[in-house]
């Protein structure tokens, strides 16, 4: 268990900064983190509120709510940018990633206080913008891959491509400032004994998805411009009458769009390693495999963008490769899989919330892999691209398995937070109710897109409205287990005190050496790691 | 300056240059997307070239000719011939026509490839209107030609020697970028019910 020379802060004679400043100016790694996940939830009650209206329409064939399909197709838009840019990737890295990646290295903050505020009020901004372009002209309707010549101004006229463009330029910006700042704060910052081969490796899954950004938003930001610039300065870009290629923005969307969900889901991979290892009492099994299979994942989540265009005419050998390469990457995560199971076994194993959420991660995770291995095939992908065989594949390792691991880590980490312990026995239902509700969800999907149920549709020929129907009503008990968790959210603030470890002695990182809620200056004083066991 | 605030500076410098690269490559990549098409002939890119090697065998291979134009271009625009049969590495001449419907001069620009997409680069174009733009008077009417061959490797690669057809497609576009399509855009487009 680590040590540290840490003394007590309480009497510190802070001048604590007056609300504005403190919330409008904050230069605070815990404050900081607090907004991004207050904006996360924000965005995920619009993002789920639209979601649930698309399942609403889809209970049954016709037309029942949405009559006009333009506005249907901006709800996709919104609801899929909204979830990945706005409720995911805040809630991740800069929600937790932000809150204990300094607590855990021993750091006092982050290595750029000022920037990391940047990065959470561009987001915000982003976010504004957003919804703006949802609501002035006739909204985004081009699906959240924003495809030529759908998305250009003769398909889409009016600002709102535009105002989404701009959106997604601010969220990168912030997560581009924000890697930055993660990347050196763990290269720099780290305590002293601390090596990087000994840090916990929720903040190593921080370190690799921070690179991610790093390489792989740039080229979004490109691809952006080019489409800005296209649809308002006369550039081609993507035009094929004047030389261009819709296809190239394929490529440089999917270059971009493969990695973003590697750095949707490896921080996912970080809290489970966490939570997993706590939760069993015993260090994870295969601490350098699962490190490296992390930066593996990464790695080679960059060569493999073209799975997602396996329709548009690609040679055969082309197509080959990109299977292959694929498939490649269950190896890693295969690693990872088996050493969460390994840990377990011959572990102490305590069934608290955040433990039942990661094992449902691991769990579901591995149902949404499986069907990414049968859609990489690109013969077989042939018949199921753009179906919902390809929606309830990404909806299972995105919206199930990553929102799993967010309440994961919610709950496993809410104590230190905010200093109160959630309801135990709500958030037992709670979890049940929200992890039926996403099975009944998502898994008739399989069975519809199998039956060759395309996407992005507001309206469907009837022999599809059984799955369709039982889908609807994993929605509703979705929304109800979002509730909850909403309500438990509130009761938490008024829940019992909770102690500096409520974890007991399977918690072995920095974050639970200091008292719940973390004082708001921590590691003043470096604690000093060398010689104590790894810190993981 | 501290030793880890210089430290950290550096860093953070070398990192957004990185990243700035990496818009760099972003924006490489559109000229370098061409070259790569041009080069191996995927996509059905075909080749140029300045002079065909001549017929080197009796093996033939059948040409289909296809030509197509955008709406918003007001000409008529067709092959002369639907197909040729070829020998291999033949030089071979074929012809279009093209006629400007409108009242006004109107320049237009061809885009072209071939099918089978495998074909690419097995096709090679010596001299073709598609090089240049093409600007008809009202009303002219002019035919344009194609030389081309196709080399004989074709049928010595694996991949391409079960080929018989290459259809070689034009489309023809308005040269000029459509300042008309922003107002004339029907908005109701999008608002249609099933």
């Amino acid at each position: 268990m680590a040590n540290t020379a840490e003394a007590h802060h309480d009497d510190h004679d802070h001048h604590m900064p007056g609300f504005f400043t403190r919330w409008f100016c904050s230069t605070n790694h815990k404050d900081i983190g607090t907004l991004y996940i207050l904006v996360s939830f924000i965005a995920a009650i619009i993002g789920g509120a639209m979601s649930w209206y698309i399942r609403l329409e889809l209970a049954a064939p016709g037309i029942q709510y949405i009559d006009d399909f333009q506005f249907y197709n901006v709800l996709v838009t919104a609801h899929g940018f909204l979830m990945v840019f706005f409720v995911v990737m805040p809630a991740m890295i800069g929600g937790f990633g932000n809150w204990f990646v300094p607590l855990m290295i021993g750091a006092p903050d982050m290595a750029f206080p000022r920037m990391n505020n940047i990065s959470l009020w561009l987001l915000v901004a982003g976010f504004i913008l957003l919804l703006l372009s949802a609501v002035i002209g006739d909204g985004p309707g081009t699906g959240w891959t924003v495809y030529p010549p759908l998305s250009s101004q003769e398909y889409q006229p009016g600002p709102s491509v535009d105002l989404g463009i701009l959106s997604l330029h601010l969220a990168g910006a912030s997560s581009i400032l924000g890697a930055i700042n993660f990347i050196v704060t763990i290269f720099n910052m780290r305590a002293p004994g601390m090596t990087i081969h000994r840090m916990p490796l929720f903040v190593w899954a921080i370190l690799i998805t921070a690179f991610l950004l790093l390489l792989a938003l740039p080229v979004l930001a490109g691809a952006l411009t080019m489409l800005l610039t296209d649809r308002n300065f006369g550039t081609a870009f993507f035009v094929p009458g004047q030389g261009g290629d819709p296809v190239l923005w394929q490529h440089l969307f999917w270059f971009f769009g493969h990695p973003e969900v590697y750095i949707i889901i490896i921080p996912a991979f970080g809290i489970v390693s966490q939570i997993v290892s706590t939760f069993s009492n015993k260090p994870v099994f295969g601490y350098l495999g699962m490190a490296y299979a992390m930066s593996a994942i990464g790695v080679v989540g960059f060569i493999v963008w073209a799975h997602h265009m396996f329709t548009i005419g690609f040679d055969v050998s082309t197509r080959a490769y990109f299977t292959a390469a694929t498939m490649v990457i269950a190896v890693p995560t295969g690693v990872k899989i088996f050493s969460w199971l390994a840990t377990m076994w011959g572990g102490s194993i305590k069934f608290e919330v955040p433990m039942l959420y990661a094992l449902g991660f691991i769990f579901l995770f591995v149902v949404g892999g499986v069907t990414g291995i049968t859609l990489a095939n690109a013969s077989a992908d042939l018949v199921f691209h753009d179906t919902y065989f390809v929606v309830a594949h990404f909806h299972y390792v995105m919206a199930i398995a990553a929102i799993l691991a967010m309440f994961a880590g919610y709950f496993y980490w809410i104590g230190k937070m905010c200093g109160r312990k959630y309801p135990r026995g709500m958030a037992k239902l709670q979890f049940w109710v929200f992890f039926i509700g996403v099975n009944v969800l998502f898994f008739p999907q399989h069975f519809s897109g199998f039956a060759g149920m395309p996407r992005r549709i507001p309206d469907y020929p009837a022999p599809y409205e059984g799955w369709n129907y039982v889908s609807s009503l994993g929605a509703l008990i979705t929304m109800i287990g979002t509730i909850l968790f909403f309500i438990i959210v509130w009761r938490t603030f008024y829940g019992e005190e909770a102690e500096a470890n409520e974890w007991g002695e399977g918690a072995t990182t920095l974050e639970w050496t200091v008292a719940s809620p973390a004082p708001w200056h921590t590691h003043e004083l470096l604690p000093d790691m060398t010689g104590k066991a790894p810190a993981e | 300056m501290s030793g880890r605030t210089k430290s950290n500076r550096r860093l953070a410098m070398a990192l957004s240059g990185f990243v700035a690269g990496m818009v760099g490559l972003a924006y490489a990549s559109v000229p370098l997307y061409e070259l790569f098409c041009q080069v191996t002939g995927y996509g059905g890119t075909p080749q140029v070239a300045t002079v065909a090697p001549g017929p080197v065998s009796d093996k033939k291979i059948v040409i289909r000719f296809d030509a197509n134009t955008n709406p918003k271009l007001p000409w008529k625009f067709k092959a002369a011939q639907t197909e040729m049969t070829v020998k291999l590495g033949e030089q071979t001449l074929a012809f279009y026509e093209a006629q400007n419907l409108d009242r006004e001069d109107v320049t237009g620009t061809a885009v072209f490839n071939v099918t089978p997409l495998k074909a690419g680069p097995y096709f090679s174009k010596i001299e073709c209107f598609c090089f240049t733009e093409q600007t008809l008077t009202a009303g002219q009417r002019i035919d344009m030609p194609v030389q081309f061959f196709i080399d004989p490797e074709i049928f010595t690669d694996p991949d391409t020697k079960d080929v018989t057809t290459v259809t070689l497609s034009y489309t023809f576009y308005p040269a000029e970028p459509e300042e008309k399509s922003v107002d004339a855009a029907e908005p109701d487009n999008k608002r249609k019910k099933s």
